[in-house]
């Protein structure tokens, strides 16, 4: 790698306004490494997508003594951020990108109502430095996908490409326990099976629910997949189990283990 | 995506006995199969399913680290977890390694109807929600197949990363899954002068020796229980909580408790690593040395803190 400052660069150290970004500016929330292995990728960011969603989450009470899915719930929290996304890719469309990157998906609470959730998704549109249009979705749109810069670079470079953000939500509601089902436990130490019966059935819900839509996207499998829980000012046996991950295709066809270059091992000095 | 997911939701009361008869099934289905040591069939068929290609494969994995397990011969088929929620009638202390063993076994089981080799990147989890005297013990990792091998009876189990997995391997060190130490003791203040005494400087060595006593139990506790499983530890959890209880009429009481939490391996001693060190730069935002410690700007909070999704 030549260590020769390029002109451009030298001219815009002089102080001179380039003129080498005529088409206009663009926006993008990258950090330094993330935009040079996008770049590296043979990709260029074009802007800034952001879609919002202020839902009004509905009311729905769990029988006190029995384990259940809160649909109503479940389905407010999919839908919201069904629309956030959705309104993010169509704003990536009108830009003309092939994809979007590095998509955060956050919610807030608005103080001024408990019902009121705000769902945002952030993320920045790119386009394949010459114009390769085989990066985009199934349907012909920009794909999506929360990987950063970074991760975007490592997927391709497994042979893979993302096809589309996908997710599952179960909102749950954990049983109470009666006062006298402690009784008989006394002195010892058991396993209360109501309870891990209802993780493994909110749990098998939401994963269900992300592989069915990989599956709708053509997906061969998905990466990075995040399984947490998370309670957005519910009661408190009320609790979301949440399971998103990126969809991703082969490119072209799976790149055999041998053909990826290996990583340099190193012992790192780290934290 | 698709929202047609949730049309079986819609109508009333129909649909609504079928969704809570459905929910009544698997529900005697998961409680049958934890009873018998088994796992349910809604989760063996999705395993299947994924094992064989009829099902997308899942992972936890990062593209970097899905990068580095497929230059190894490795490829993910699908997230395994497993859960033991657990009562404390007897001893929460001791209750933490029936429960991560049981989660353990059933994490196994997983691995096992998926055909893995081995479980990845297996995080220890524990929900929030408050139960009296009760806490889960959830295991979520990712399945792989070995290219060349035949499905394992007994898939290794791993609780570090892919490119840790990877790292171990490749200097001859298998890990193998997790053991737990924990000890603790009550001890009764019958002298009164347990927290120190005066204003002088002076070791409160009743407290100092109750300390000593139950690390040094906890310990042994998890050399007794890594030997069945491998001849090494990395033992990345270390808790301990001591508490004073006030009786009226009786002398003060102490509580300390310590748990210690490790990975096991399996390590053939004397094996040269086989890698040179070099400095280089990472391109992974995180911590490092080489870009200072301290964050570039603090004026705007971002979305992260207010909860992410």
């Amino acid at each position: 790698m030549s260590t020769e400052i390029p002109v451009h660069a030298k001219e815009r150290l002089k102080g001179l306004r380039s003129a080498a970004n005529a088409s206009g500016v663009f926006t993008s929330d990258f950090s330094v490494n993330e935009f040079l292995l996008v770049r590296k990728a043979g990709f260029e960011p074009i802007g800034l997508c952001v879609g919002s969603c202020v839902y009004h989450v509905g009311i729905q009470y769990g029988s006190w003594n029995r384990n259940q899915e809160l649909d109503v719930l479940s389905k407010a929290m999919y839908h919201a951020r069904e629309l956030a996304l959705s309104r993010m890719r169509a704003e990536a469309s009108a830009m003309g990108a092939d994809g979007i990157v590095g998509v955060k998906l956050t919610i807030k609470r608005l103080e001024w109502d408990e019902h009121l959730l705000e769902f945002i998704a952030l993320g920045t549109g790119v386009v394949h430095g010459s114009g390769h249009k085989g990066f985009r979705a199934h349907d012909g749109g920009p794909f999506t996908s929360d990987l950063s810069g970074q991760d975007f670079w490592s997927l391709l470079h497994a042979g893979y490409r993302p096809v589309e953000m996908v997710m599952g939500s179960c909102v749950y509601h954990v049983a109470h326990r009666g006062v006298l089902a402690g009784l008989g436990t006394a002195g010892r130490n058991v396993e209360l099976e109501n309870f891990t019966s209802a993780m493994y059935e909110a749990r098998e819900i939401a994963v269900e629910r992300m592989q069915a839509e990989a599956s709708a996207a053509k997906a061969e499998g998905v990466v990075g997949v995040d399984m947490h829980e998370g309670s957005h000012g519910w009661q408190t046996h009320v609790i979301e189990f949440f399971a998103i991950g990126t969809a991703v295709l082969p490119l072209e066809q799976e790149i055999a283990p041998e053909k990826i270059a290996d990583p340099i091992m190193v012992l790192s000095v780290n934290d | 995506m698709i929202l047609g997911i949730f049309d079986r939701f819609k109508g009333p009361d129909a649909e609504t006995l079928a969704a809570r008869a459905r929910e009544a099934a698997l529900h005697a289905e998961i409680v049958a199969a934890l009873q018998t040591g088994r796992v349910p069939a809604p989760m063996r068929a999705r395993l299947e399913g994924a094992r064989t290609g009829a099902l997308p494969w899942i992972a936890t994995l990062t593209p970097s680290e899905l990068l580095i397990v497929r230059s190894h011969g490795l490829r993910p088929i699908a997230a395994v977890s497993a859960t033991c929620w657990l009562h404390y009638g007897f001893s929460w202390t001791e209750g933490h390694s029936q429960g991560w063993e049981t989660a353990l076994q059933r994490l196994s089981q997983e691995a096992q109807a998926a055909g893995a080799n081995a479980v990845l990147d297996v995080k220890m989890r524990t929900v929030p929600v408050h139960i009296a005297n009760s806490m889960d013990f959830t295991l979520v990792g990712t399945a792989v197949h070995v290219d060349g091998l035949p499905p394992s009876p007994d898939p290794v189990i791993a609780t570090v990363p892919a490119l840790e997995f990877v790292q171990l391997l490749e200097a001859d060190v298998v890990p193998t899954g997790i053991a737990v130490g924990a000890h603790f003791e009550w001890m009764s203040d019958w002298r009164g002068n347990a927290g120190g005494v005066g204003w002088w400087n002076n070791e409160a060595r009743q407290l100092s020796m109750l300390w000593e006593e139950v690390r040094q139990r906890a310990h042994a506790d998890l050399r007794r229980n890594a030997r069945a499983r491998g001849n090494g530890v990395l033992a990345h959890v270390n808790f301990s909580q001591m508490f004073e209880r006030e009786v009226e009429h009786q002398p003060k009481q102490y509580l300390a408790r310590h748990i210690v939490v490790a990975t096991t391996i399996d390590a053939r001693r004397g094996v040269p690593i086989p890698h040179d060190i070099k400095m280089v730069v990472d391109v992974h935002a995180g911590k490092t040395p080489l870009t200072g410690t301290t964050p570039h700007h603090q004026s705007y909070a971002t979305n992260e803190v207010e909860g992410a999704i």
